[in-house]
């Protein structure tokens, strides 16, 4: 199946797409522009806008697994990818935090990702090219379908992350990678001490590993995983490659602590233990500093016993989540924020309290938020894509 | 600052030598403090600009001509600092590629992106142009490695991109400004990932009796699951170039195709990659495998890939290079179909190109004096481009547009995704001064074919 040149017909679901936003943009009526639906409430919230769902957007459209690439409409949930590329031995390296029905094109939109970040980095470094609508109707083909290429203007990262506003995505085209030949994952039971994380993450740092996932979670974390962490935090090591790498990586484990064999299906466990409705915030800061991110973070959420945490920890990236529409519970995230020496990015907050992560007003305008708005009023002139939802004045 | 058209020759062209473009002005800053002053006084007067590093380039991207001034960058070449904990390091734009991994060294870090003229390119060079190299079939190319910029914008301000010390939050505005070829300003520093160096390393020469063998033995190793850090192909008249020159590298010369092949890693588990690498290379037809036995060979199989071009250079005076990409398993169709358009132009075409990601890169050698010499190879580069393409491919991996591939554009993208790009490049420079006339042709920019008067009334419209 060939697509590829520019003249190639639109399919029909994508003139769908582009009619609900022509309309929408000469009425200038608000979109809401939804995949699965398990992330809607990620954002700031979006109001008075009809639902342009993509959820019915799915199939693949190209796979060659020789090519190491596929093409799949945006709806096409993410575990109908891992079914058919894992009959051929292979896997999109991205899985963020949520069901594992949660859609490519979402994924892309709001350039989620999960701890195979660590090894294979986030939507942006996976994406190869994006079918996509602008807010003035127009259908726009990105980058293209090999995995090398900077012909053009590089609105393939334009559009990833930028959470629907400059366009919606219909169609994406993906890096896959060959599944190792050996994969297994490790815990190892932590202290929480900030000398003895630090301790910890410099041998790792020196150490001969190259894990595909190093992932901290707090002691209730751990034990929701079923792993046999006695109250403890844990570092969950999920290592891959040939036979004799995973060995030698395995022993080396042995060397630094006690490695407890990770239950059966970890690391889905991990992704799917989202709650429905909370609070979620990463901080982040750099690498060396990783301990002190985690105690911040830690600290944060410190007073709700159903409150959890994971790091990413050679990303630097600490995630909070706090499993409750309580606005308490939010206001002390937030606050512990504005404390925080460091990046804080809010993923979900009760509707009322986004206004409070803005932090205080700056009279002028800086030189990339004048960009970001320049590139908004190019694409979505008449503001009808998901409008708000990165809090924009 | 020069101005004398003798002292202007050297900027008239970048590594293409078919190009020629004469600069008005060519000024270098010593400091980025007198960048500054020399940007915001183009931007005063109206003056269009051309941001040029080593001018190793090979897309004629880096060429000005008319009034349009060269700003040199190549005198900021300062490594500002190196963080070996975090692995960051930070330069000025013109910092030489190679002078960064040798700073790094020290700390058992490197510098990934390595095109084959790192010796001389600049870290800014390589961020205009998402410069790659062979070892990025691996490590990704040069978007994978910057996590932060400072930029002057063509109007004078000065925006950071993208954060060193955390999470990024909004557009990815730093993703859009790399490989932007100079059109949306200029880096002023640039904050890149360091890698680092590999526990063990192990490079494989294989020779074959055709080049549908060495392309098999690629797909099979690429299906096999392991990621070699560098798959490179050359072909028999490539290999002929580099032996006859003083880059002789040892590759057999009577072989139609070598595989140069690196793997590293850690060093459990290698022998085992290493023995599924040469048994695939084997089964697909492999004369010989031959496993460096030292750094001293490593490096002398490398010297004749990465000097390549120059060794071809020795052939005739001038070289086109494309640097088109196609998907891997097309690899044996395409090559196949190079080598019919050049017997039916009666040319002879060099292949020396990263096999493992499909990037090509078909050159050719000939006299542009010869009239008719000259057509044949252009339409055999036409030719060429036009199969990679209908073959699902792209029509440039790592070299950029600029200004050599500005007429295959349309081949790969529509008259919407064109106009775009050109919305996006509008927002960093709406006057069109930063490297004016590149990467998208000028007629698919459907506002910017208007009257200035009725743009800019489409603009406060649609601002409203």
């Amino acid at each position: 199946m060939t697509l590829s040149t520019p003249h190639a017909r639109t399919s029909t679901s994508t003139s769908r797409v582009e009619d609900t936003i022509r309309a929408a943009a000469e009425r200038r009526e608000p979109l809401r522009i939804e995949g699965a639906g398990n992330w809607l409430d990620a954002g700031w919230p979006v109001t008075g806008a009809t639902p342009l769902s993509l959820a019915d957007e799915t199939g693949i459209v190209q796979y060659t697994p020789g090519d190491l690439t596929l093409t799949a409409r945006a709806g096409t949930p993410l575990d109908e990818i891992a079914n058919v590329t894992a009959a051929e031995r292979q896997w999109l390296a991205l899985d963020p935090f949520g069901a594992s029905t949660s859609t490519l094109g979402a994924t892309i939109a709001t350039a989620s990702a999960g701890p195979l970040a660590h090894a294979f980095g986030t939507p942006r470094d996976n994406v190869l090219g994006l079918e996509a609508v602008t807010g003035d109707g127009e259908v726009v083909r990105t980058g293209g379908r090999v995995v090398k290429n900077v012909a053009g203007f590089d609105l393939t990262r334009l559009f990833t992350g930028s959470w629907g506003t400059l366009a919606v995505i219909t169609e994406a085209t993906v890096r896959l990678r060959a599944l190792p030949e050996v994969e297994e994952s490790w815990a190892l039971v932590v202290d929480e001490k900030p000398e003895v994380l630090d301790a910890l993450f410099t041998r790792l740092r020196f150490a001969p590993l190259e894990p595909l996932a190093l992932e901290l979670v707090s002691p209730s974390l751990a034990a929701h995983l079923g792993v046999d962490s006695q109250g403890r935090a844990a570092l969950l090591i999920r290592l891959g490659g040939n036979e004799g790498s995973v060995r030698s990586q395995r022993e080396l484990l042995r060397t630094l602590s006690d490695p407890v064999g990770a239950p059966r299906g970890l690391w889905r466990t991990l992704r799917e233990c989202e709650p429905e409705r909370g609070a979620v915030a990463r901080f982040s800061a750099p690498p060396s500093r990783m301990a002190q991110t985690w105690t911040a973070a830690r600290a944060a959420v410190r007073d709700y016993a159903q409150a959890f945490v994971h790091a990413s920890i050679g990303r630097g990236i600490a995630r909070c989540v706090v499993p409750t529409t309580e606005l308490g519970a939010a206001e002390r995230l937030i606050d512990a924020a504005t404390r925080f020496d460091g990046t804080v990015i809010f993923e979900r907050l009760p509707a009322e309290l986004w206004p409070r992560t803005r932090g205080e007003r700056t009279t002028s305008e800086s030189g990339t938020e004048r960009l970001a708005r320049g590139i908004r009023n190019r694409f979505d002139p008449m503001s009808v894509l998901n409008p708000g939802i990165l809090g924009e004045r | 600052m020069l101005a004398r058209p003798s002292e202007l020759l050297t900027y008239s062209s970048d590594g293409l030598p078919t190009y020629h473009k004469k600069p008005a002005l060519a000024v270098f800053p010593h400091t980025r403090d007198q960048l500054v002053r020399v940007v915001r006084h183009l931007a005063a007067e109206g003056v269009p600009f051309v941001a040029r590093g080593a001018g190793t380039g090979l897309s004629a991207g880096a060429l000005a001509e008319g009034d349009a001034v060269i700003v040199g960058l190549n005198r900021l070449k300062q490594i500002i600092s190196i963080d070996p904990v975090n692995r960051l390091a930070v330069v000025e734009p013109g910092a030489v590629n190679v002078s960064l991994t040798r700073a790094a060294s020290a700390h058992g870090l490197h510098y990934a992106p390595d095109p084959s003229s790192q010796t001389a390119c600049t870290i800014g060079g390589n961020v205009a142009e998402n410069s790659g190299g062979p070892h990025c079939l691996k490590y990704g190319v040069t978007l994978n490695h910057v996590v932060a910029l400072t930029v002057i914008l063509p109007d004078g301000e000065i925006v950071k991109l993208g954060n060193a010390d955390g999470e990024s939050a909004g557009y990815d505005l730093l993703g859009a400004f790399i490989g932007s070829e100079g059109c949306f300003g200029i880096a002023m520093d640039v904050t890149v990932r360091l890698t680092r160096n590999p526990e063990s390393v192990r490079t494989l020469l294989a020779d074959f009796t055709s080049i549908e063998d060495g392309a098999r033995a690629t797909s099979a190793i690429i299906a096999s699951g392991i990621v070699p850090a560098a798959i490179e192909m050359m072909d028999g008249p490539t290999i002929r170039a580099v032996e006859a020159s003083i880059y002789a590298a040892g590759y057999p010369a009577d072989a139609d195709a070598v595989l140069l092949i690196e793997l590293d890693g850690l060093a459990a588990g290698m022998d085992a990659d290493v023995a599924l690498v040469e048994r695939l290379c084997t089964e697909a037809g492999a004369r010989t495998v031959r496993v460096a036995r030292d750094e001293a060979e490593r490096a002398r199989l490398w010297q004749g890939r990465k000097k390549a071009f120059g060794a071809m250079g020795r052939i005739a005076p001038d070289l086109v290079v494309q640097d088109a990409v196609i998907p891997r398993t097309k690899l044996p169709d395409v090559l196949r179909t190079i080598h019919e358009i050049a017997e039916r132009e009666g040319i002879q075409v060099c292949n020396v190109f990263h096999a493992g990601d499909g990037n090509l890169h078909p050159n050719i050698s000939f006299d542009s004096r010869n009239a008719d010499q000259s057509a044949r190879v252009h339409r055999a580069m036409r030719a060429i481009m036009h199969a990679c393409v209908e073959a699902g491919g792209t029509i440039t991996g790592e070299h950029g547009v600029g200004l050599d591939k500005l007429e295959y554009m349309p081949l790969i993208f529509s008259d919407a995704s064109l106009d775009a790009q050109c919305r996006l490049r509008d927002v960093f420079d709406p006057d069109r001064r930063a490297n004016p006339g590149k990467v998208v042709p000028i007629h698919s920019c459907r506002e910017w074919s208007l009257a200035p008067a009725a743009r800019d009334g489409a603009r406060e419209e649609a601002t409203a």
